[in-house]
């Protein structure tokens, strides 16, 4: 094999530690651009049919679950706004059938490049937020046939909460959605029926904004025991019940819509669409009220409506060191006011947790050099015999406390940090649009120009000049030469802070080479 | 169960071909920790502990301990290393018995290359 050969594959391998088991398991999804295009295919379509009678024929098959209930005969048919609320952060439609159809945000992070705010939904998937289904086809049929009459045409929301009340006459049976709206993107609604019959309430289809292949997108629900499903768009295998649950979110990588009850819990359905993406329902109880969220998952805002709704921030597989972590850094980042700086800082404080190791393996140095005639003697002696030189060193080093390695843990320690930061940066919204300085202007997105990775490569190959290394093998040496080069290619694609944290983890890494190197030099010259 | 070992195996000889080089040069013991991971899989007779004294060594490996020459412990019964075959037979690992506990210290016979 060739060295070009085994860097090429030390390169793929190392892809699939790092990130592979994203690119593996994970459905790809094409990209928005796709989105967008069905929906100027479809819109047309809607707006025809709306303009005639309600269409019997045609349902939507694919987008209705399949056990709770029977299908209505069409969601998208009203879709005329009938109500808009407007908080001190967003904009909120409500549809003929008492659905939200529509989430702008007003914040400015949430804008886009041209300034304009950010729609939760942008294609007309079925079912909505609040939408209502009933388990009786014939009663089902006829609430999707039936526009809502509404209270208040137009809401603002600025302090107090409001409440609207949508009101839907089905051949005199009544039902009466009463929906509150507090300021900070959570709402409880109540709905009250004349008379008892079993049905169902959707959080809606999670939102549509950001939908890529590196993050989850789909439906979670937290369990009564606290135990977190995940049913990712493309894996729900069917109908899936969960009996008192405390959350049902609908999700992309950045926005969500969920119902949770921490208290009494909700009885959460989970059923499959056409693309077999996830769509959740909780069943309903007549006058109960019940609690909702749509908006950014941002940390701040959901902590304030409730700690355990932090819950719906996830960060994949690697949540249980990629949530602390994200908490350290938005700790560091109450006293940084730069994304970038926060980054340094954080990989600053790991390195001081690790000082203590460090600095006894700092102190042991100091012994080394005495050592310096037995270890030109140890390495005369087993000259051909690699196993037999290691053994003997290692005794010796031992013998006189002066190992100057550093040990599998602290480096194996680095994998899961790596991983955590990785996972923070893609998941959490807060660092979307990050800047850092001069030209780094999303920390979240990989370097447009290239620089960090080519400045990461630089600082690992200096770390490796300052190192002082013997190899045994030729080959290695070889492939250890060229790793920085592997490396620059490798980080590339990287989101800039991930990178960024690499780079500052080996300039501390070289500064502290130094040091040492600087310490062995002062005692050979004492000497 | 002998699956599982040689694909653990197979894991950690790959990560010794490889991976090895990001971090190289790190471990303070002979034989190395995923050298020592190796010898525990094919030679303890329980892969549970086998798993368990490779990560406690891992996280032995740091520089609150000394390092050198550590060999893995294993408890087998004597009758399992009782040379039952006359003849010529590769000798791929010794065991030497620890001080008096039972427990026999694993030496993979990189050092002679002949026959037992």
């Amino acid at each position: 094999m060739s060295t070009q050969m085994r860097v090429v594959i030390a390169t793929v391998l190392s892809l699939i530690v790092f990130i592979g088991y994203d690119y593996l398991f994970m459905p790809k999804i094409a990209p928005q651009a796709a989105d967008n295009n069905k929906t100027a295919m479809s819109a047309p379509q809607t707006a025809a049919q709306t303009e005639t009678a309600p269409p019997s024929v045609a349902p939507a098959v694919s987008q209705e679950p399949q056990k709770p209930k029977a299908a209505p005969v069409r969601g998208d048919t009203f879709d005329r706004v009938i109500s808009t609320v407007e908080t001190t952060n967003m904009t909120m439609e409500f549809d003929a059938l008492g659905r939200i159809s529509q989430v702008y945000l007003k914040d400015r992070q949430y804008r886009d490049e041209a300034g304009e705010e950010l729609k939760l939904f942008n294609t007309p998937k079925i079912p909505k937020p609040l939408e209502v289904r009933f388990s009786d086809p014939r009663l089902n049929d006829l609430a999707f046939k039936t526009p809502y009459s509404v209270s208040l045409s137009s809401v603002t929301v600025d302090g107090e909460p409001k409440t609207i009340t949508f009101t839907q006459d089905l051949e005199g049976f009544v039902v009466e959605k009463v929906v509150t709206i507090y300021p900070d993107h959570h709402y409880d609604f109540v709905v009250r029926l004349s008379e008892p019959k079993p049905f169902y309430v959707s959080p809606g289809y999670r939102p549509d904004l950001r939908i890529d292949a590196y993050t989850v997108h789909g439906a979670m629900v937290e369990e009564a025991d606290g135990t977190l499903t995940i049913i990712e768009d493309g894996d729900a295998k069917g109908t899936e019940s969960f009996r008192k649950a405390r959350i049902a979110v609908a999700f992309d990588r950045y926005y969500a819509t969920a119902f949770y009850d921490f208290e009494s819990g909700i009885d959460v359905v989970v059923n499959k669409d056409a693309e077999e993406n996830p769509v959740l329902f909780v069943s309903g109880e007549s006058g109960r009220t019940m609690h909702g969220y749509i908006g950014p998952k941002e940390h701040k805002i959901l902590m304030a409506i409730h700690p355990e709704l932090t819950k719906i921030i996830e960060f994949g597989w690697f949540t249980f060191i990629a949530a602390p972590m994200f908490k350290v850094l938005l700790w560091l980042h109450t006293y940084i006011p730069n994304w970038g700086w926060t980054i340094v800082a954080l990989t600053f404080l790991i390195r001081l947790i690790l000082y203590p190791l460090t600095y006894k393996g700092m102190v042991s140095m100091h012994r080394l050099k005495e050592l310096a005639p037995k270890i030109k003697e140890i390495q005369a002696k087993y000259k051909g015999d690699p196993q037999k030189m290691n053994a003997h060193m290692m005794e010796l080093y031992k013998k006189h406390k002066a190992n100057p390695l550093g040990g599998c843990l602290p480096m194996l320690l680095q994998i899961p940090v790596f991983f955590a930061i990785y996972r923070v940066l893609l998941n959490a919204i807060e660092l979307k649009g990050a800047e850092w300085i001069l030209w780094i202007d999303d920390l979240s997105v990989m370097d447009p120009y290239y620089v960090l990775p080519i400045l990461m490569g630089a600082s690992m190959w200096a770390h490796q000049m300052v190192t002082p290394s013997n190899f045994t093998d030729p080959m290695q040496e070889k492939i250890f030469k060229w790793l920085p080069v592997v490396f620059t290619f490798f980080f590339v694609t990287f989101p800039a802070g991930l990178v960024l944290y690499w780079l500052t983890n080996n300039i501390f890494s070289i500064a502290q080479q130094l040091l040492i190197n600087r310490m062995l030099e002062k005692n050979k010259k004492a000497e | 169960m002998n699956m599982i070992r040689t694909l653990l195996s197979g894991f950690l000889k790959l990560y010794q071909k490889f991976f090895t080089l990001l971090g190289y040069g790190s471990c303070r013991y002979y034989p190395t920790c995923s050298e020592y991971a190796k010898w525990q899989l094919e030679t303890n007779p329980s892969l549970l502990r086998a798993l368990l004294s490779s990560a406690i060594r891992i996280l032995r490996c740091n520089q609150l301990f000394d390092g050198g020459i550590d060999y893995p412990k294993v408890s087998i019964r004597p009758s399992g290393i009782r040379h039952r075959h006359h003849g010529c037979q590769k000798v791929r690992y010794w065991f030497v018995p620890d001080r008096g506990n039972g427990k026999w210290n694993v030496i993979k016979n990189t050092f002679s290359k002949g026959h037992s």
